[in-house]
């Protein structure tokens, strides 16, 4: 204020000039900031409220598209995994028309992620991992343990007289089969697929599309390539020694002679649909001194434990054979 | 402010008077002070959201991150039911697809161009583009894989039936519960038993007392029934679609008429010994495609009696 002013001071009864120490000067400069700065925070509040700063704008429009984006698959998602379950439910029942027995269940059939919790008895305790991990441990060696000691009596036969055994007798599979999903009907009673009686299935059937190689399991003497119409078709019987002989049936084309040399993993022929069989698959059997025995119990060299039971689940469920 | 009244020198007339702010000059005032306290809002306001971010930058960004766990399981469910699928294409491969001599589906689709009428261009230009591609190309290579395994498994239960179908119509049991059959299906003979001249012998015969009942080896349409006078005597020749037919001679008599539909097991008639035939005997043909093929190979000879007749009465109960 440029005018100069003054004050009416009762006691002198005269007029003061008014000056403005430097003390009353910066306390009036504070009080101006303090002032000031009160109504900025009071502004910056209010236009924080009513507008946004251009970051803010960029997230929000971030945050209305991940929105977007999500709700839209997040929907679709449910479809899909309805979808999902009735693919699943259709396979199972062509399970049961062409098997005629119970699917067993695959990795995947528990809802949720994860698949099947065993060990859910074992949750909510303290240190739940610890014990659910302990738990699976002792269920894998006993697991190795049974598959061991039903091997090992063959074994201890075999072990006494050293490698050419071993590397003789049937030990692998005759197809490839890793994830197992080719086991079809085991060894034992099985109901015929045309007569549907009990019947005795001398050997084990694989699924296979015609074509698919066969192997050898074990080193030998190819002592029979038949080509035959009836009952087990095209055939090849091989002499592994030490008692065991293997046989593969309904082969669409032989790769050997008879009294050719083969070596476990040799191609031998290729599966067919030849002489009584209802669909393309290898039928293989397992004789020790001409007696039919389990060929599952000779895959040792090609399962771990686990493979092992689930493929002697599957072999024992699949109740009906296709020869 | 000191307090009190103010007051200016009116210079004019050398007095003191009391000075009272005009509404302009009080106007001024408050103005210059909204005017100065605005700029210092703004200058204050730039500092600190270039020192701090707003609390409204904060919670949207927390906002941010749990869309960003949002996404991350999404992509884990998107995972798992791609893994099932592949499960399930794996299983349909080997199990099915190979039975029923279908195509099998390769593994993996190509990558990129999945099809769809997606346009990822519409979410180019976020912080977040990366993970919102990513997610979502996962999604629509799902859809695709899920549309796959829809369509295969249509294929398939369609075929199964197809299949099904035919297994129940090819000739593929012993037509009488008989274990020894006589000869070794077709061969040449030198001295026919009866004309003496050298011939063909087409079918597999089985010996069976008059009277044995004979049953239709395959479900399908009688086409012909009677002595033709062709030295089969009485005979039924049955079609079972597929190319094959059957034919069954010497009877004594039979059960059905042409154009009746039969299943496999169903009685046609009984043996005998008519036709130009040595002794009481069944003589079974099959036919694929007008030529003649081994009964033999169409059955094992492992059935005893009683199985023979479990099978029939499973052919024949009404809820098969």
């Amino acid at each position: 204020m440029p005018r100069t002013k003054y004050k009416f001071n009762h006691e002198t009864l005269s007029y003061d000039r008014i000056r403005l120490g430097l003390k009353q000067l910066v306390l009036k400069l504070f009080a101006y900031f303090v002032g000031s700065l009160f109504l900025a925070g009071l502004y910056g509040f209010i236009f924080a409220f009513i507008f946004d700063s251009p970051k803010e704008r960029a997230l929000k429009r971030e945050i209305e598209q991940l929105n977007l984006q999500y709700e839209l698959m997040n929907r679709e998602m449910d479809n899909v995994e309805k979808v999902l379950g009735h693919l699943q439910e259709t396979d199972d029942n062509l399970y049961r028309t062409i098997f005629e027995s119970e699917p067993v269940p695959s990795t995947y059939r528990e809802g949720g992620i994860g698949g099947v919790n065993r060990y859910e008895e074992l949750d909510g305790f303290t240190n739940t991992e610890l014990i659910t991990e302990t738990a699976m441990r002792l269920d894998k060696i006993r697991k190795k343990i049974y598959i061991q000691s039903k091997s090992f009596d063959e074994l201890i036969v075999l072990a006494r007289e050293k490698g050419e055994m071993l590397r003789s007798i049937p030990a692998i599979q005759p197809v490839s089969n890793k994830d197992l999903k080719r086991t079809a009907s085991g060894f034992g009673l099985r109901i015929h697929p045309i007569y549907k009686i009990s019947k005795f299935h001398s050997g084990m059937d694989f699924t296979a599309p015609t074509g698919t190689d066969v192997y050898a399991t074990g080193n030998g003497v190819v002592k029979t390539v038949k080509s035959q119409r009836r009952e087990l078709g095209n055939h090849i019987i091989i002499d592994h020694g030490f008692g065991y002989q293997t046989v593969y049936a309904h082969l669409d084309a032989f790769n050997v002679k008879e009294g050719q040399k083969v070596k476990r993993g040799d191609i031998i022929g290729f599966v067919g649909n030849t002489g009584l069989s209802t669909a393309p698959h290898l039928h293989y059997e397992v004789l020790l001194n001409n007696r039919y025995v389990d060929p599952a119990l000779y895959y040792f060299n090609d399962l771990t434990a686990d493979e092992y039971d689930r493929m002697a689940e599957i072999a024992l469920k699949s109740g009906q054979t296709f020869d | 402010m000191p307090k009190g009244k103010k007051y200016i020198l009116d210079k004019g007339n050398l007095q003191f008077l009391q000075h009272r702010s005009t509404w302009g000059e009080k106007l001024i005032r408050i103005s210059l002070f909204f005017g100065v306290s605005l700029m210092l809002t703004a200058a204050y306001g730039f500092v600190f959201d270039r020192l701090f971010g707003s609390p409204k930058e904060e919670l949207l960004n927390q906002r941010v991150e749990v869309m960003k766990l949002r996404y991350s399981l999404l992509e884990r469910k998107i995972d798992y039911s791609s893994e099932v699928l592949a499960d399930l294409r794996a299983t349909d491969n080997a199990s099915y697809r190979s039975i029923l001599d279908l195509p099998q589906i390769p593994a993996s689709i190509e990558e990129g161009g999945s099809g769809g009428t997606f346009k990822f261009g519409d979410l180019t230009g976020y912080m977040n583009t990366d993970m919102m591609v990513a997610v979502r190309s996962k999604f629509e290579d799902l859809r695709t894989e899920t549309n796959i395994q829809y369509n295969s498994l249509n294929e398939i239960t369609a075929k199964v039936e197809e299949w099904k179908d035919m297994w129940e119509h090819l000739p593929y049991i012993r037509p009488v519960n008989v274990i020894m059959p006589l000869g070794e299906g077709i061969r040449f003979r030198e001295h026919h038993p009866v004309l003496g001249t050298p011939r063909w012998h087409f079918g597999q015969d089985f010996r069976c007392p008059i009277g044995t009942e004979v049953y239709a080896t395959g479900a399908g349409t009688v086409y012909a029934t009677g002595n033709g006078n062709d030295g089969y005597g009485n005979k039924v020749t049955i079609e079972h679609g597929y190319g094959y037919t059957s034919l069954y001679a010497h009877l004594s008599n039979w059960v059905v008429k042409p154009g009746q539909k039969v299943k496999r097991g169903d009685m046609i008639g009984h043996s005998g010994n008519t036709g130009v035939s040595t002794g009481p005997h069944l003589h079974y043909q099959i036919n694929l495609f007008g030529e003649h093929v081994n009964p033999l190979s169409y059955f094992a000879d492992n059935l005893t009696e009683e199985e023979y007749f479990q099978m029939l009465d499973y052919l024949t109960s009404p809820s098969h």
